[in-house]
């Protein structure tokens, strides 16, 4: 070290000595450790593999960075203060790298000065060969959020409670309990917790023991329950609820009751967990709220992707939130606007309809209102579509391009007029006005009333299978696109643009697929809409060979499978997940199996041909 | 890309003495180098007034981007002992006449930052007026203005925006709005040298976010 840092530039030092492990050092130590710093910047989607140069430790300033694993699994996310040695780390366990997710500011104290500080100062070097690569050996054990469990009770807790005196009769508790739909009370005078009454000790002490309604609840609570700190961890709370068979702790802060939690709580903070996922979704309260829960669902995808999860599961997961998400928008909007004049269903179209949504899916949807709407229940519904919609796009659905949503008049219509839409469509087809339509095909109530939907999809069912000018303008469609197999079997790949030498794997295979499913189901009057389901009822009805159908779904399932590993390990780059795949970029014989696929989906289309266009050239 | 500096060195030829041909002898680097192989010395200055004809130099920072990166070990800070009062401005930069009298004086602030140019890009943001009281400096010490390539951060924001069709607002090309275009940290230091220093954070910014993917060269700056 030849120089040391000027004084005028002693904040860098300050930040230096804010962060662990140089918060150890003295001040001029730090002063020393700062003057030999390089300051590089490095925008979001920059990686870090092992032999990064220069090497040395890198320290966040500002912006964030992921460590993942070769697996892509999340082992650790940096924030300001923090720092990792990326070549340190692949000596512990191999193949680790670092992606910056937000535009980031590093402080990089080279190898050589890293090095003296850990051989000249013990806390320094035990900080970063203990605590460091235990924490990532631990994350490395798949096991998705390790420290779910270690986070403090006052996170979960219920905080809005209900309170009763203990003279107070049993038929009053109840009641106050059932209408604030809690499982328990609190039994409190003069401001001391003398008891608390659950919904089991009602039924234990009260309902099976005949009491008299009129009983005060002191006589059936339990007395001096047991209580937990809010900074107590929801392991230990949990540990304490399974050992004394407990499924309420009211939880103290300063000697004060401040919350409650429940078993199902401490459940639900399994965060990672998709179905605790739509649970959490359910329970929130405003759109902010799930916008937040809605923004880890990349992570966890990754996490489900690598942890084995196929992508038929992931897909039927991602669209069950999405529904819940749906659902949840539409009962804030009823909680603000008051509830509905007259009877609805809002319906999913598209993949959403199918259970087929991945990472990035728009919004499409439409309102189908009872035969009692009138004009002067516009605006509700309009306010309603408007404010589900909105939240939709908040939460990352972003909204539809065609403008096929609720928010939309057109889509947002009593049934009759739906019906004649389906008349319109289905009168006089062109393959162009046929392409526009075709999304509406695939549909399925989210929420409200679902026999509407039922009847509008028995009506397009009547319609379009007995009009066959109108299956071979679906079949003309279905027909545009091809696959990218060519006259030679070689693949074609997009030659301009951002994905150029790449292929558009969802345009020219998975909707090829998909598109054969719909176009022989409404043929063959099949309600069915996920392309699986489909393809299975059209085995089972003989209106397919079976191998032809079980062929179908193997190729699918393939691209799929495909499709989201590529996805999942964008999200791991940081990059946003989108289709094109680089045929060149697959091991030997995913590339084949791919191409087989691609031969499966031209024989089908050869079929629908034959089918569907014979004779119309 | 920074202005070639070629022929204004060659009128000023015969008018710069011996130090100052010296400095502009010294090898500088090609238009067609990446830019990580250019070696910048980001400047900030501060001064007595806005106006270079009544103003004077007060101190001077300067860091080194090297390899594209900042050596903090080349962090460097003058103070420089004017010939009049601070007066007024000391409330703007911190700095009292007692510590501007510990100084340095002018010529010697200089013979230390053409040290430390020497084969070095010069970046400022707003290079103008930090250029008109070095030129003013060097043109009495040396006889000629200091004509050495340089580059001005402000500049580079301004082409960028107006690129993007943006309209522009007053205070958009500040260092701080510029800074936070790239979500750099905000930072409240005033002196010379912090500045500096924020320039150069800035820099890497503008050129990572231009650099993408592609080989950005020093003559596309």
């Amino acid at each position: 070290m030849t120089e040391s840092l000027p004084a005028e530039l002693s904040e860098i030092a300050e930040f230096l000595g804010a962060s662990p492990p140089f918060n150890e050092l003295t001040g001029e130590q730090q002063a020393a450790a700062a003057a030999s710093l390089q300051i590089t910047y490095h925008p979001q989607g920059d990686q870090f593999e092992q032999g990064a140069q220069p090497g040395g430790l890198r320290i966040l300033r500002s912006g964030a960075v992921d460590i993942r694993d070769g697996q892509g699994a999340l082992l650790d996310r940096l924030g300001e203060g923090e720092s990792f040695h990326i070549d340190g780390l692949n000596a512990e366990q191999g193949d680790v790298n670092a992606t910056v997710i937000e535009d980031a500011l590093v402080y990089l104290l080279p190898d050589e000065e890293y090095r003296r500080l850990r051989s000249e100062h013990r806390s320094v070097d035990r900080y970063f060969s203990g605590q460091r690569s235990r924490r990532l050996r631990r994350a490395a054990r798949y096991e998705p959020q390790p420290h779910s469990m270690m986070r403090e009770v006052h996170t979960v807790m219920a905080r809005d409670l209900l309170t009763v005196s203990p003279m107070e009769t049993v038929q009053l508790a109840t009641g106050a309990m059932s209408e604030r739909r809690v499982s328990s009370a609190f039994v409190v005078e003069n401001g001391e917790l003398l008891g608390i009454v659950t919904d089991r000790d009602i039924r234990a002490r009260y309902a099976a023991a005949g009491l008299d309604p009129s009983t005060p609840v002191e006589e059936i609570m339990t007395a001096n329950p047991e209580t937990i700190l809010g900074t107590d961890t929801l392991f230990s709370s949990m540990l304490l609820m399974t050992q004394r068979g407990y499924h309420h702790l009211p939880v103290v802060e300063d000697g004060k009751l401040v919350g409650i939690v429940t078993t199902s709580d401490l459940i639900l903070a399994r965060q990672d967990d998709p179905v605790y996922l739509v649970q959490h979704v359910s329970r929130s309260d405003s759109v902010e709220a799930l916008v937040e829960l809605v923004k880890g669902m990349p992570n966890l995808m990754v996490q489900w992707v690598s942890s084995g999860m196929r992508a038929q599961q992931v897909s039927r997961v991602l669209t069950a939130i999405s529904d819940a998400v749906t659902v949840r928008l539409i009962q804030l909007a009823e909680a603000e606007l008051g509830p509905a004049p007259v009877s609805y269903c809002w319906v999913g179209f598209g993949s959403q309809a199918r259970g087929e949504q991945l990472l990035g899916a728009d919004q499409d949807n439409g309102l189908l209102l009872s035969e009692d709407y009138s004009d002067a229940h516009a605006d509700y519904f309009e306010r309603l579509a408007n404010f589900v919609c909105d939240g939709l796009n908040a939460c990352g659905y972003d909204y539809c391009n065609g403008g096929i949503m609720a928010s939309n008049t057109e889509w947002r219509q009593p049934l009759s007029t739906w019906l004649g839409y389906v008349d319109r469509w289905t009168r006089s087809p062109t393959p162009d006005a046929v392409m526009r339509v075709s999304i509406f095909f695939d549909l399925r109530a989210i929420h409200g009333d679902a026999l509407m939907v039922e009847a509008l999809q028995a009506h397009m069912l009547e319609r379009a299978s007995s009009n066959s000018i109108f299956l071979a303008a679906l079949a003309a469609n279905a027909l545009d696109a091809s696959t990218p197999l060519g006259i030679f079997r070689r693949f074609v790949v997009d030659r301009d643009g951002e994905h150029r030498d790449s292929l558009d794997l969802k345009k020219r295979g998975i909707l090829l697929a998909t598109d054969t499913a719909r176009l022989h189901a409404l043929a063959h009057c099949i309600a069915a809409v996920n392309t699986d389901d489909r393809l299975e009822a059209l085995a089972r009805d003989k209106h397919m060979a079976i191998g032809d159908s079980r062929n179908l779904a193997d190729a699918l399932r393939f691209m799929q499978q495909l499709r989201i590993q590529h996805q999942a390990a964008q999200v791991s780059r940081g990059e946003t997940p989108d289709n094109f795949l680089n045929p060149n970029d697959l091991p030997k014989l995913a590339r084949e199996q791919l191409r087989d696929a691609f031969t499966i989906l031209d024989d089908a289309q050869s079929a629908l041909r034959q089918s569907y266009r014979a004779g119309l050239g | 890309m920074p202005a070639s500096v070629d022929l204004p060195r060659w009128r000023w030829r015969r008018r710069a003495d011996e130090a100052l041909r010296a400095f502009w002898s010294e090898s500088l680097p090609s238009k067609r180098s990446h830019w990580r192989d250019v070696e910048f010395l980001v400047l900030d200055a501060e001064m007595s007034s806005l106006d270079p004809e009544e103003g004077e130099l007060l101190s001077l920072g300067w860091v080194v981007i090297r390899g594209g990166a900042i050596a903090l070990d080349t962090a460097h800070h003058l103070v420089i002992r004017p010939t009049n009062s601070v007066g007024q401005s000391a409330t703007i930069h911190q700095l009292r006449d007692c510590e501007v009298a510990a100084g340095v004086d002018a010529a010697q602030a200089l013979d230390q930052l053409l040290q430390a140019a020497r084969g070095r890009v010069l970046v400022f943001h707003h290079a103008p007026l930090d250029l008109a009281y070095l030129d003013r400096l060097c043109m009495t010490c040396h006889g000629a203005p200091l004509l050495q390539p340089h580059l001005c951060t402000l500049q580079m924001e301004k082409r960028l925006l107006e690129r993007r069709e943006q309209a522009l607002k007053r205070g958009d090309l500040t260092l701080g709005s510029c800074r936070r275009r790239y979500h750099l940290p905000d930072y409240h230091g005033h002196n010379a040298l912090w500045d500096a220093l924020a320039t150069a954070e800035l820099l890497l910014a503008q050129l990572a976010h231009r650099g993408r993917g592609g080989k950005l060269v020093l003559k596309e700056l």
